[in-house]
């Protein structure tokens, strides 16, 4: 296995899934990439006047903010981590970054609590989904 | 560049129609009253045509009918004045044919309307006696009774749908809208030629119901904000509050609902809360606190701080433009209650929060640090000067320009050409800027408000919640202020307050006590407070948690519900104290 993509959200809770996948690229002696991907479509639920353009590089900031902060957790733990970050909607670009990169192993977070934004079957037959798009194994951590 | 030039000089024109516009609505330059022009000369019938609420009919069709015979023979009828419609205060002047005078038995005046009973109303015998006499009359108050038509039934359906399919998030509040009006318009076009009883309104009457201050208010806000939200204005002010709370986690928050309070009351809350939630959260890693501790004391402060002017929120753009409110009158009337509300929501928040607020702050790198730094900066120092320049000189127009009757409309747009020439942004961007869907929605809106007041629908309300206020100022204050507190929480606050203006102006002309325009403020402060009392209160609340949700912190329902609910009763109790206090 030569590389991992993790996706994260970058919140508490996706500390989890970082912490296994930095181990899990440890242990394989494996290249990790974390991803973050910026959707803004949620500016759609408000019938006021935003700028897109503004609310996308605010949103890309906080993105590479979250993605330094995965870095640092994994150098922390001796393993150095590479980020990406893309713009639109997440499985889509979830399935271009891992073609994009080569990458041998895809991770997700396990949605735990009311805090998840997926539920658990969702995520499984997303999963199933990723699998046969790409070709590419995905797993389900933390 | 030809492109460009053209763009720009499109938007300009745009801008300057609507300022003709505007300026076109004086009242000053409306026209007398039909009572007022009488001619001395000719022996008329003058009168005012009312609703069972005592309100102005527009365009009832009056008919004179004279010893039995109608007065109005075609082709001549309409040049004769024997057959007329009521202006828009509802008076009207019918001429009485000159050979007819000294022979009058019977005097008769057929009164018709869509959405009204047809009556016929009777010269007694001293107004006969004065008619023959050659003498004019001026008639008392003429009322029609409402009927309730099949017309009544599609407009009430179709509204109340627009609100479900709204707060359910099945359509897009403007597709909703506009699906209103295709039903309303093609009910009155299609259904009306096939049983005139579903006639609601023709397409000029429903355009009469489009308010275009709040068009063009709403458009040029969007201009003027759109420039300033570039320049990394609050961005900067949210890693300032950051620098000076000097990691007292209980010191930062309250600096951030202050400045996300006031940005809301100048600018726009959804637009503070877009721009400062991606910040916030930084922040909040930054100091090892959760980001949820400081977003919902934000958003709320938010929804709170955006009453105190008539441009921080769409609900007081829409109260304000109707009701001829000015920047002053919401500045006077409700920033001083505002502000109380503030001082207890932040003592709320600080006690419901306060063991988040204990945690030691730092714990991440300098790296990261300098990042926040970064993230925090003035990002166009040249546009932010400028465009602060224009800002300032159009606060001061909406202070003063009251002396000089200058509608904050005209002042909008005054300021939106003062971004456009000087602050001279990409015009590109500009055009992005002015969100056309949103204006659709408010014409959309107010085209489906209209027609639920035309065909009868408000009249029923308003005299409904007048008897239930019974004549009591205080009551009516306390129905307005949490029905619509309550409400905000579960259905879109834009529609429902455009649906309760035409009330509440009901309510302020019959309830004792009310010529104040305190209900009006009661509808500012309940609709907008109300929004704190669930995540789709208030389009602020749904943009932060869409962008929490993107780092991986989910507001749920439930949580905002448990924050929410208890803020939106402590500061809707206060707005009320403060009204109670003010008036």
């Amino acid at each position: 296995m030569d590389k991992i993509l993790c996706a994260t959200r970058g919140g508490e809770a996706s500390y989890r899934t970082q912490d296994a996948a930095i181990a899990l690229a440890k242990e394989e002696g494996a290249g990790l990439v974390f991803i973050y991907v910026v959707d803004i479509r949620f500016i759609n639920k408000t019938a006021r006047a935003v700028r897109p353009d503004v609310v996308s590089a605010e949103m890309e900031k906080m993105g590479e903010f979250l993605l330094a902060l995965a870095q640092e957790r994994a150098q922390k733990q001796g393993v150095s981590a590479d980020v990406v970050l893309h713009h639109g909607d997440f499985s889509t670009e979830l399935m271009v970054c891992a073609q994009e990169l080569a990458i041998d192993l895809i991770l997700l977070g396990k949605p735990i609590g009311e805090e998840s934004v997926f539920e658990l079957e969702k995520l499984e037959a997303f999963v199933t989904e990723l699998e046969d798009e790409t070709g590419i194994e995905v797993r389900i951590v933390g | 560049m030809m492109k460009q030039v053209l763009q720009r000089f499109t938007l300009l024109a745009i801008l300057c129609a609507g300022l003709l516009l505007l300026f076109s609505q004086d009242p000053s330059l409306i026209t007398a009253s039909a009572v007022e022009m009488m001619d001395e000369a000719q022996v008329s019938l003058a009168g005012k045509i009312i609703n069972p609420q005592g309100e102005p009919v527009e365009g009832a069709e009056i008919e004179l009918v004279i010893n039995g015979e109608s007065m109005c023979a075609e082709p001549e009828c309409d040049a004769s004045n024997h057959r007329v419609e009521s202006q828009e205060d509802g008076t009207f002047i019918v001429d009485v044919p000159t050979e007819t005078i000294g022979g009058m038995r019977e005097l008769i005046l057929d009164i018709s309307r869509h959405h009204f009973e047809t009556i016929s109303w009777h010269a007694d015998e001293r107004d006969l006696r004065r008619l023959n006499l050659g003498e004019s009359l001026r008639l008392a108050d003429i009322e029609l009774p409402r009927q309730i038509t099949l017309g009544f039934w599609v407009a009430t359906l179709t509204f109340v749908f627009i609100l479900v399919i709204i707060a359910l998030e099945k359509l897009h509040n403007t597709m909703a809208a506009l699906l209103g009006v295709a039903v309303i318009l093609g009910t009155t076009f299609v259904g009306g030629a096939v049983n005139p009883d579903l006639f609601i309104f023709d397409f000029e009457q429903a355009l009469d119901y489009v308010n275009f201050d709040v068009i063009f208010l709403v458009m040029g806000m969007m201009i003027v904000i759109g420039v300033i939200e570039e320049t990394g204005i609050f961005q900067w002010l949210a890693y300032q509050s950051y620098r000076l709370s000097r990691g007292r986690t209980w010191l930062l928050v309250i600096i951030l609902m202050l400045i996300t309070s006031i940005a809301s009351a100048l600018l726009d809350n959804v637009t503070t809360m877009l721009l400062v939630t991606p910040m916030t959260i930084q922040i909040a890693i930054a100091m090892n606190i959760n980001p949820l501790a400081l977003l919902l004391p934000e958003v709320l402060a938010s929804n709170v701080g955006g009453i105190s002017t008539l441009i921080g929120t769409p609900t007081n753009i829409l109260i304000g433009s109707y009701a001829g409110l000015s920047f002053n009158d919401f500045v006077t009337n409700l920033t001083p209650g505002v502000l109380m509300a503030q001082v207890v929501l932040t003592a709320y928040v600080l006690f419901r929060y306060r063991k988040e607020y204990m945690v030691k702050g730092g714990g991440v790198s300098e790296a990261l640090l300098e990042r926040l730094r970064e993230s925090g900066r003035i990002t166009q120092p040249e546009k932010f000067r400028r465009s602060g320049i224009v800002f300032v000189i159009m606060l001061l127009l909406f202070i003063l320009g009251e002396r000089i009757h200058l509608a904050p409309a005209v002042t909008a747009i005054l300021g939106a050409v003062a971004m456009l020439l000087w602050v001279s942004p990409d015009v590109e961007d500009m055009l992005k800027v002015v969100d056309w869907t949103t204006l659709m929605f408010f014409i959309s809106l107010f085209i489906v408000v209209g027609s639920i007041q035309e065909v009868g629908l408000i009249s029923i309300i308003a005299g409904t919640i007048s008897n239930l206020v019974g004549g009591s100022v205080t009551t009516a204050i306390l129905v307005l202020v949490w029905s619509a507190a309550f409400l905000s929480g579960v259905i879109a606050n834009i529609p429902f307050t455009a649906a309760m203006l035409p009330v509440v102006r009901f309510l302020t002309r019959t309830v004792p006590g009310a010529g104040s325009q305190v209900l009006f403020y009661a509808l500012s402060i309940g609709s907008a407070m109300g929004g704190n009392s669930s995540l789709i209160g208030a389009s602020a609340n749904l943009v932060t948690a869409g962008i929490a949700e993107r780092a991986g912190y989910r507001i749920t329902y439930k949580e905002f519900f448990k924050v929410g609910m208890p803020a939106m009763l402590v500061t809707v109790a206060v707005g009320t104290i403060w009204l109670f206090i003010r008036f």
